[in-house]
């Protein structure tokens, strides 16, 4: 891949969402104005203002700001789950959203049927899942579970499963929201060891996070968000700064 | 592409499983529902009216259509609201739901048919190899109108929820508006006109005219058919262009 090329392209990104202010939900108040239902009141609340961001190959771009400040939209923007109202987005190559662990995880299903139906929905190939089901189920020891439906394992079982099956998708774009290690301590370590080799391996990496931590350890680059804007842009320590300060 | 076949696949294969998981008849339930709804009409009827083996058979294969209309509509209708978690977090052909929802539909009603042969045996029926086409034609009119018709009521759905009970009374007045229990020569012939504009009455018609009496059809049974398979595909095709035009922002929505 061409290094000097951006593989996500942000140009003039805007994002705003529509917000009610008052709802009518019974049938009196409805037949006191029945138009409304095709206007109800409300505003147009702009989330992200004006967003310009290059991310080149190889990068591992942390984004942090508080509560509410947008963050999560711009990751499922960057994951194609929402459209932005202006502006442009590029992405090119293939994405993995790890936006949350065990999307489509059935409490019904065995751990093994779980695997085959989250990867599938990760984009994943069954061919290539059947090559790695070993390795998953190594991966997130659980050996002796995979037979028992999901509803059976414990929270932390099931995020350690999540965990190893996202791990296995080739992608060429992570997209990361607060999801940089879980389980024990023990898993975490491996956690973070998977993310290693992702930079060592030059892969681009989205990480939304609060963890000053695993910024400053990660991170080759970081942006703050406030107010619908990148108030500081670039080096990771003065992003950590800002942050702190709020 | 790939990727399309085997998620349309996982979710067919996982939602069928799901459905009857942990009852303990499990997929018998697919041919109960309709076996019962077909016991209580024929009891019913046959105590009131002289009746036929044809309208015994009839009556059955009228109320497996049927169940196959409302089950694929009603599931079609829920496909996206249902799969809302997982349309929040990742990019996939939302379509994909749709699509899914009503083949497990059509799966059920092919379950459905194999009752229907069991059923044969002990009530004869008479059909012909050209009258089996007819009946074929008549399932892939109601699949595909049946999928125009969810792609709409899907996207409505999560917008206006009143959507759900306003299609449940609608497909129960569509059952009895459909010759299903009576014949059509029963009726009046003002009440006749009504009843033959909708399309589900020739849909029924031809599918029992092919199965049960084949001897009978003829060429102009395919031309008529044909035109309702048509209209069936007018429908599909408005169904698609409003489905890609307004299904961007669906995340939204929810």
């Amino acid at each position: 891949m061409d290094e000097n090329k951006p593989v996500v392209q942000i140009k003039n990104l805007k994002k705003s969402f529509f917000l009610p202010h008052e709802r009518h939900d019974s049938l009196v108040e409805f037949m006191a104005n029945p138009l409304r239902i095709f206007k109800p009141k409300g505003e147009q609340f702009t989330v992200l203002k004006d967003i310009d961001l290059d991310i080149y190959p190889g990068e591992f771009l942390g984004i942090m700001g508080r509560n509410g400040s947008g963050k999560s939209t711009l990751l499922k923007i960057l994951a194609g789950v929402y459209e932005p109202t202006s502006g442009s987005v590029k992405v090119e190559g293939k994405v993995v959203p790890f936006l949350e662990l065990g999307v489509g995880f059935n409490p019904q299903l065995t751990g093994k049927e779980n695997v085959f139906l989250n990867g599938i929905i990760l984009g994943m190939s069954k061919d290539l899942l059947k090559k790695k089901y070993d390795e998953i189920v190594a991966f997130a020891e659980l050996e002796k579970f995979m037979d028992m439906p999901l509803k059976n394992y414990s929270s932390g079982m099931q995020v350690r499963l999540a965990f190893s099956i996202a791990i296995m998708a080739d992608a060429d774009i992570y997209i990361l929201d607060e999801v940089l290690a879980v389980g024990d301590v023990e898993f975490q370590k491996k956690c973070f060891d998977v993310f290693r080799n992702y930079k060592e391996q030059k892969k681009t990496v989205i990480l939304v996070t609060h963890a000053a931590g695993s910024v400053k350890d990660f991170c080759t680059r970081a942006v703050f968000l406030k107010d619908g804007v990148f108030q500081v842009e670039g080096d990771v320590d003065k992003v950590i700064d800002a942050y702190n300060v709020g | 592409m790939n990727n399309y076949i085997e998620l349309l696949q996982e979710f067919i294969k996982t939602d069928f499983q799901l459905r009857y998981k942990n009852s303990y008849l499990g997929i018998v339930w697919v041919v109960l529902k309709p076996l019962a709804t077909f016991s209580v009409i024929y009891v019913i009827w046959s105590n009131i009216f002289k009746l036929g083996a044809d309208y015994k058979m009839g009556l059955l294969l009228g109320i497996m259509i049927m169940n196959f209309f409302s089950e694929a509509v009603m599931m079609g209708m829920d496909s996206l609201m249902s799969k809302a978690g997982i349309i929040l977090k990742t990019k996939f052909p939302r379509e994909i739901t749709i699509y899914s929802a009503v083949t497990i539909a059509l799966i059920d009603f092919t379950l459905n048919m194999i009752v229907f042969v069991i059923f044969s045996f002990f009530t004869p029926i008479h059909p012909t190899l050209i009258g089996l086409l007819l009946f074929m034609m008549a399932v892939i009119c109601i699949f595909v109108l049946t999928m125009g018709i969810s792609l709409f009521l899907s996207l409505m759905f999560i917008k206006l929820r009143d959507i759900h009970n306003l299609i449940e009374v609608g497909i129960q007045l569509i059952f009895w508006a459909t010759p299903i229990y009576y014949t059509l020569e029963m009726m009046p012939e003002n009440l006749k006109k009504i009843i033959v504009l909708n399309p589900l009455t020739l849909i029924v018609t031809y599918a029992r005219k092919g199965l049960i009496t084949g001897s009978q059809v003829r060429t102009e049974d395919f031309l008529q058919l044909g035109i309702v398979f048509l209209v069936c595909c007018l429908v599909l095709a408005l169904g698609t262009i409003f489905f890609k035009k307004k299904v961007s922002k669906i995340a939204e929505y929810f």
